[in-house]
């Protein structure tokens, strides 16, 4: 019941500040009879009221995970979202291995095979990518390779 | 698992050709499928063919922004790299002219040449009314909200300013009355028109080859100085006293950061690419006219055009 | 007869050894592409172009091997669908509603076996299709206006409701969230951008691609670390692969009707594979009656989706190639390979190049026929991924999604933007929110607004230019229906004595 009412009342407050954010749509010099904006804050209404009848309806509560997984959940998207910065600058194989291994560790919680899944997923996933599909994937920073 | 080892033997032996070492990139811009992609692929494609670079290039398509996104890259990121060449266009131009790259300037890079122009025309179905352009223009005169473009730009883009300029310069006051809608490219655009949607399109000559032949429209004007070689029988807006003249050329550009000595061999490049006969068929073919201009002649052609296209928006509307 | 005489030329071109080889490699990768989250059918073909050309292919076997690529990717998409339920590309997403389900239950290699034979079904009626009709369905794409194409995005929103789901809010604010993003971007229709937030990685909208791989492949990930893979279809006791006869006969009528809705759909250029496996689905879905279990792992909910989305993908090109005119990225990446072989496409091309036309259709039979041969006893091989420790399957998973992504655009935005649909999708998916309609909010929204502006842009604001066609007021009718008649098919269906087949 909780938790669909807060999520109604963060849904109701984005939907609002979407509406809110589409009046400020700049306006085009052509005559447009519906026009940039009507749309979206078409959407950012229906939107609102659906959140409103959730938050008078809700369901019952799902189970969520305890403090200890979301913190681990947290460390995930962490991992993920370094990965994503990292990939340009460190190339493929070093990001690629730290990042799988990790995430390997924590479906599966033991060390060694959580390791060697991230060398061999880095290894054979950059063997398929460049070899067989030909992506202009960089396997170590120029500046490893001089 | 040993299905896919064996599979991926294959496919290495196959591809190790292709994927040797790191080679030339060309950046399209766009999507697969569009005309930067096009431009990025044929002259790669001939680059090798004809043994300009030992390596096939390769294509990395960076859509985003109408082409900003691949600009800002190349500006911020790859400034110095010799080996990078940009697929670009008039509607590169037109986004630079009316500062659609984030405040980005033609002079932060360096344009390489154009090696082709696919001329701007402007056409209606078959059975429609309009036989000339006169006719077509006299009627938006008598009343604008009877006559609507459909095109492959978004509105204010390069396909939009074609008819607004030809409108303009015969004397329309309110040109905003005038319909247009911007959709998903040329062939798309025909086939609103012919499907008796819009009044007329306004696009490229290779967009409309095929109709042309089938039957399916009729092109009422060519925005070139001349008439079209291989398409003698369409006039010039110009002859039928539009002074109007717009065509999507075919380029490249490359980064400010690198070498004079890098910028002339890329020049000499695509100088022997426009020469060779590989080009000229690939031009017959797609319906684009011949138009070399290479190194700096046309820095000062991007410059001249830019400035016009900035002069023109400013009088339609579409830019403050 | 013509026809015949055509399609002897067509095999004649396109059938010798050195072609089949590549049809067989074609298929393979094709396979594998469309299989992995974030690689899907548009930029396979776009990656193996280059091959193709420093392999030094000549226009021919090119076609054939992008053609299979192209059929490969379609067949492909639906694999990680039914196993791991994280939709191989978009037209593959319906998929995973009755085919996850039914790999729960043991019966994975069921189902890939049974939409293998859907997508055969799909795509070979088209190919027969588009080699019967093309330059006469060529003519339909001057039929459809902005009027028409708005009354047929609205006909698929308006059966979206039918979609499973408990609570019909939630399914509306998918929806509504998956328009929301869709309207981020460069308006077409004015030319500026909207609610970007002047960043210019906004610009050309969020791509469908990385919100699909968010919200399915990134959220799986997240699922299994909090749950370490119990109730997923990983790990379930298989059954034999077998040929489920039964189940294939049963969905007969399914696959041909299917195959007729997604060719249709195909056919329409701005339509695409995703709108045909979508409506076909529903349009199954509302023949077969709540008591068939659609959502639950029913076969003709697999047969369904599958047969659409591949005879969606042949009629695809039919306006391609008489046209120009791309229906799908898809294709519009054929359109490029067939430009950059010098031909180009258009309504003479079938009288202009007949071998070239004839060629292609013949190396999409081959084609659909090493796709089939190919895929059943693979089914083997699939099925196998689930016996992958999830330790090591979903971080791969992962991966492939984030090098997929990132070969889109080259650029970590879109990897951010993928992470955060995937933290989304978990949430949404603990609150029962379905995030199928987010998918296809995003795909369809877009262009559900550009045709009602273009319309009233030619109307001059006249709301009355949407019901000025016969095929618009259809269109309306069917929508009008497909909106009203779940909710009153509802209450008929619930009575006790009701029998159903």
């Amino acid at each position: 019941m909780l938790s669909d009412r807060i999520f109604g009342l963060v849904a109701l407050m984005v939907a609002l500040a979407y509406g809110a954010s589409a009046t400020q749509i700049q306006a085009s010099f052509m005559a447009d009879p519906v026009g940039p904006r009507t749309f979206p804050i078409l959407v950012g209404c229906v939107a609102a009221l659906c959140a409103l009848v959730i938050i008078l309806r809700p369901d019952d509560d799902p189970e969520w995970p305890s403090l200890r997984t979301l913190g681990a959940l947290a460390f995930a998207v962490a991992v993920l979202v370094g990965y994503a910065y990292a990939l340009g600058p460190f190339g493929f194989l070093l990001p690629t291995a730290i990042a799988s291994g990790v995430l390997s560790y924590q479906i599966r919680p033991r060390l060694l095979p959580a390791a060697l899944t991230g060398i061999r997923l880095s290894a054979g996933l950059f063997a398929i990518f460049k070899f067989i599909l030909g992506l202009g994937l960089v396997a170590l920073p120029a500046s490893f390779t001089g | 698992m040993k299905h896919l080892v064996r599979a991926a033997l294959t496919g290495a032996v196959l591809s190790v050709a292709a994927t040797a070492v790191s080679a030339t990139e060309c950046i399209a811009p766009a999507n697969p499928g569009g005309g930067w992609d096009f431009t990025c692929r044929q002259i790669g494609k001939i680059l090798y063919d004809i043994k300009q670079v030992d390596k096939p290039v390769q294509v990395t398509n960076m859509p985003g922004a109408g082409g900003g996104l691949a600009f800002n890259h190349v500006v911020t990121e790859r400034n110095d790299d010799p080996d990078l060449i940009v697929a670009a266009s008039s509607a590169t131009t037109t986004r630079l002219a009316q500062n659609a790259y984030a405040g980005r300037k033609a002079s932060d890079v360096r344009f390489v040449g154009a090696i082709g122009i696919d001329p701007g025309v402007i056409a209606v179905a078959a059975d429609s009314p309009y036989k000339s352009l006169k006719d077509l223009v006299d009627a938006a005169l008598a009343d604008p909200s009877s006559v609507s473009f459909a095109g492959g730009s978004a509105v204010g883009g390069f396909d939009h300013l074609k008819p607004l300029m030809i409108l303009k310069g015969a004397g329309l006051k309110d040109i905003t009355k005038i319909k247009y809608i911007g959709v998903d490219g040329g062939a798309d655009a025909v086939t609103q028109t012919v499907g008796g949607f819009t009044t007329a399109m306004t696009g490229d000559l290779s967009g409309i080859v095929g109709f042309l032949k089938s039957g399916d429209v009729r092109a009422l004007a060519v925005l070139t100085e001349e008439r079209v070689p291989g398409f003698e029988d369409i006039p010039t807006a110009r002859e039928q006293g539009y002074d109007v003249v717009a065509g999507n050329w075919r380029g490249l550009y490359v980064p400010r950061g690198i070498s004079d000595d890098d910028f002339h061999k890329w020049a000499d490049r695509l100088r022997a690419v426009a020469e060779s006969a590989e080009w000229k068929k690939a031009m017959a073919d797609n319906g684009l006219a011949p138009f070399t201009m290479v190194g700096d002649d046309f820095q000062a052609y991007v410059d001249k055009l830019v400035a016009e296209i900035r002069q023109m928006s400013k009088d339609i509307g579409v830019i403050q | 007869m013509d026809l015949l005489s055509n399609l002897a030329m067509g095999f004649g071109v396109a059938l010798s050894p050195f072609t089949l080889m590549l049809a067989v490699i074609g298929c393979f990768i094709g396979t594998i592409i469309g299989a992995l989250p974030g690689l899907g059918p548009s930029n396979g073909v776009a990656i193996l172009i280059p091959l193709a050309f420093s392999l030094g292919l000549d226009a021919t076997s090119s076609l054939v091997l992008m053609t299979s690529v192209y059929y490969g990717a379609m067949y492909g998409g639906r694999i990680s669908s039914i196993l791991l339920n994280i939709p191989g590309d978009e037209p593959a997403l319906m998929t995973t509603l009755d085919g996850y389900p039914m790999a729960k239950q043991g019966r994975a290699g069921d189902a890939l076996v049974l939409s293998g034979v859907a997508s055969f079904v799909g795509a070979f009626l088209a190919t027969i299709g588009l080699m019967r009709l093309a330059p006469l369905l060529a003519r339909v794409a001057f039929l459809f206006g902005p009027a028409e194409y708005f009354a047929l995005y609205l006909l698929a929103f308006a059966t979206l409701g039918g979609i499973a789901s408990n609570n019909q809010a939630k399914a509306a604010l998918a929806s509504c969230i998956g328009l929301g993003i869709a309207m981020i971007g460069v308006d077409n229709n004015s030319g500026l951008p909207r609610l970007t937030g002047g960043n210019l990685h906004l610009y050309d909208g969020v791509d469908f691609l990385v919100a699909i791989v968010g919200l399915f492949a990134v959220a799986e990930v997240f699922f299994f670390i909090e749950s370490h893979g119990k109730g997923s279809s990983i790990g379930v006791k298989l059954e034999k692969v077998t040929i489920p006869v039964r189940d294939i006969v049963e969905s007969g009528w399914t696959m041909l009707r299917s195959s007729a809705v997604g060719f249709v759909a195909g056919v329409l250029p701005g339509a695409g594979a995703s709108l045909g496996s979508f409506l076909s689905y529903m349009s199954e879905k509302s023949i077969a009656g709540e008591n068939a279990g659609f959502g639950t792992g029913a076969p003709r909910g697999v047969a369904a989706p599958e047969a659409g989305n591949n005879a969606a993908a042949g009629g695809a090109l039919v306006p391609m190639l008489t046209l120009g005119v791309p229906g799908s990225g898809t294709t519009a990446v054929l359109l490029a390979l067939l430009m950059t072989l010098n031909i180009t496409p258009g309504p003479t091309l079938f009288s202009d190049r007949p071998e070239v036309v004839w060629g292609l259709i013949a190396s999409l039979l081959i084609a659909n026929v090493v796709l089939l041969l190919m895929n059943v006893p693979m089914v083997r091989i699939f099925v196998r991924i689930l016996s992958v420790p999830p330790g090591v399957l979903l971080p791969g998973v992962t991966m492939v999604s984030f090098v997929g992504i990132y070969s889109l655009s080259s650029s970590y935005f879109d990897l951010l933007l993928m992470i955060g649909f995937g933290v989304l999708g978990f949430v949404l998916r603990k609150l029962d929110v379905p995030t199928v309609p987010i998918i296809l909010g995003i795909l369809l929204g877009g262009h559900m607004e550009n045709s009602l502006r273009r319309a009233m842009v030619l109307s001059d604001g006249d709301w009355t230019y949407l019901f000025s066609s016969p095929i618009a007021i259809a269109l309306w009718a069917v929508a009008i229906v497909g909106f009203i008649a779940p909710m009153f098919l509802r209450n008929v269906l619930k009575r006790p004595q009701r029998i159903t087949d």
